[in-house]
């Protein structure tokens, strides 16, 4: 092993690092917010929804879900100017990767929705509450209690599914480290660091949901 | 029980980590170095890019071709060995060759300072110049004129440098970093872009698609010249290649490649 690790070119570059951190959680906080809006939506309308809504909804699903999300990205980015809508980086980054998410959060949510047992649904029919009562109290919050780690892991695999987006050119944090990469060919040290520091936001955001699921579900089921 | 299980889980994905760290940080053990290295491996490996017409391109059959290419395979027939191509984009190429992945780097490796730091350059095969390209409805003629464009480049190449510089001075001027060539042609051809720096070469990309006379050639940032590059260990490697070089300056070939695949003929080139 003959090569000499230098980390100090690196850490001169600290604030550009932090600036690519802080896009990094931007984009997915934007995209997981709107994502979530898309698959909340998505999964009511899939599970309480008129049947050509339903086989819009699964063919949404199945389209992005079958697709690789860089795809998808050139597309939104490269393909849709063609056809006179034009993003720019960032907007094309955020909408990709929101309706990315959208679809995984629709079949998240439907399955959280489906395990949701037929008797207490009845019951609650037989306390007399409306059919919208029951779909938000009975139905839809339980659902998401039940589904809220496998939601919450796929906003995680969201923040690192950030790190494509500089295919099209967005800045965040492995753009960033690509940048460095190209000033100081320090590669392997980048990288090591990069890794560092999305482990760190990856460990945070896990901390940050389990905080807010013993606030929003304090009660037992 | 349970806490012990978790344990022995622990253990192991810190074994994996330091394994991985420890395997990704001396990737240097099996490489050939030497001339004689190549040879009695059999093989000559070279890493090439084939989005870099007229350097490096994929042809017709869906085979690599372009002036770097044949380059790379009359290194190859001059060793006597078979060549095998590794292909890194823009980016990739110095890690190809300190990771080892190459025995050397054939891809407009435009010989600088900076990179010489971290590997070795052989006296220049070819020179290229780097320009600013849009299109003909776009008014460029320096820099000044960019303020307020948007102008594309491929991250990590001496286009991004030199423009980076002027974006520096001259406010207003919005550079979009793209990780190869493919992809500023396509923001370009897209309008996802108003000007693009690239290698003049690039106009001749550009033009193959159906819109490609609309765009033109700009002004000119900077001449670069392109070297083989090796890992900074191997001097013998590199002593043939300088002498290789010579002799095709020499017998006409590097003339014969230029006229072939740039239609223009070489500027002189300079030796260190």
């Amino acid at each position: 092993m003959n090569y000499v690790f230098q980390f100090g070119p690196i850490f001169r570059h600290s604030d550009e690092l932090i600036y690519g951190a802080v896009r990094t959680m931007e984009l997915t906080a934007a995209s997981s917010a709107i994502g979530f809006v898309i698959g909340l939506a998505g999964a009511l309308a899939r599970s309480f929804g008129p049947i050509w809504l339903k086989r819009i909804v699964a063919v949404y699903v199945e389209i992005i879900r079958n697709t690789p999300l860089l795809v998808q990205l050139y597309f939104v980015f490269f393909s849709l100017p063609l056809m006179g809508v034009k993003l720019s980086s960032d907007q094309a980054a955020i909408l990709a990767l929101s309706i990315h998410l959208g679809a995984y959060a629709v079949e998240i949510l439907r399955a959280g929705i489906q395990s949701i047992p037929g008797g207490q649904i009845e019951a609650a029919k037989s306390l007399g509450l409306s059919r919208r009562q029951i779909i938000r109290h009975v139905i839809v919050v339980p659902a998401a209690r039940a589904v809220y780690p496998a939601l919450t892991s796929q906003f995680i695999l969201q923040l690192l599914g950030t790190s494509i987006v500089s295919a099209i050119a967005a800045e965040e944090l492995t753009a960033v480290a690509n940048n460095l990469a190209m000033q100081t060919f320090r590669n392997f040290e980048i990288y090591i660091v990069i890794a560092i520091i999305y482990f760190i936001l990856v460990r945070a955001c896990s901390l940050l949901f389990r905080l807010v699921s013993l606030v929003l579900f304090r009660w037992k089921a | 029980m349970r806490q012990s299980h978790r344990r022995t889980v622990l253990h192991g994905a810190a074994a994996l980590v330091l394994g991985l760290l420890v395997t990704s940080a001396m990737p240097r053990a099996a490489d050939a170095t030497t001339v004689d290295d190549i040879v009695s491996a059999g093989k000559v490996t070279i890493a090439i890019d084939t989005t870099t017409p007229p350097y490096g391109m994929i042809d017709n059959d869906m085979q690599p071709s372009g002036f770097d290419i044949e380059l790379a395979q009359l290194i190859g027939k001059a060793m006597g060995v078979p060549v095998e191509f590794v292909t890194v984009t823009s980016p990739g190429r110095i890690p190809a060759l300190l990771t080892g992945r190459a025995d050397m780097v054939v891809s407009i490796f435009s010989i600088t300072a900076e990179r010489a730091l971290q590997i070795a350059f052989s006296i220049p095969y070819a020179s290229q110049s780097s320009v600013v390209l849009a299109p003909k409805s776009v008014n460029i003629k320096s820099a000044k004129d960019l303020a307020g464009l948007k102008v594309g480049v491929t991250r990590g190449t001496g286009e991004d440098g030199l423009l980076t510089a002027a974006a520096k001075d001259i406010p207003g001027i919005e550079i979009l970093r793209f990780d190869d060539y493919a992809s500023i042609s396509q923001a370009m051809l897209s309008g996802q872009i108003d000007a693009m720096g690239g290698g003049d070469y690039g106009d001749i990309y550009l033009k193959k698609s159906a819109k490609g006379d609309d765009f033109e050639l700009k002004y000119i940032l900077k001449t670069f010249y392109f070297g083989i590059g090796v890992r900074k260990d191997s001097p013998e490697l590199l002593q043939w290649l300088n002498t290789f070089i010579f002799t095709l300056r020499q017998d006409g070939t590097l003339d014969r490649l230029s006229m072939k695949y740039r239609k223009v003929p070489l500027p002189p080139l300079p030796t260190f």
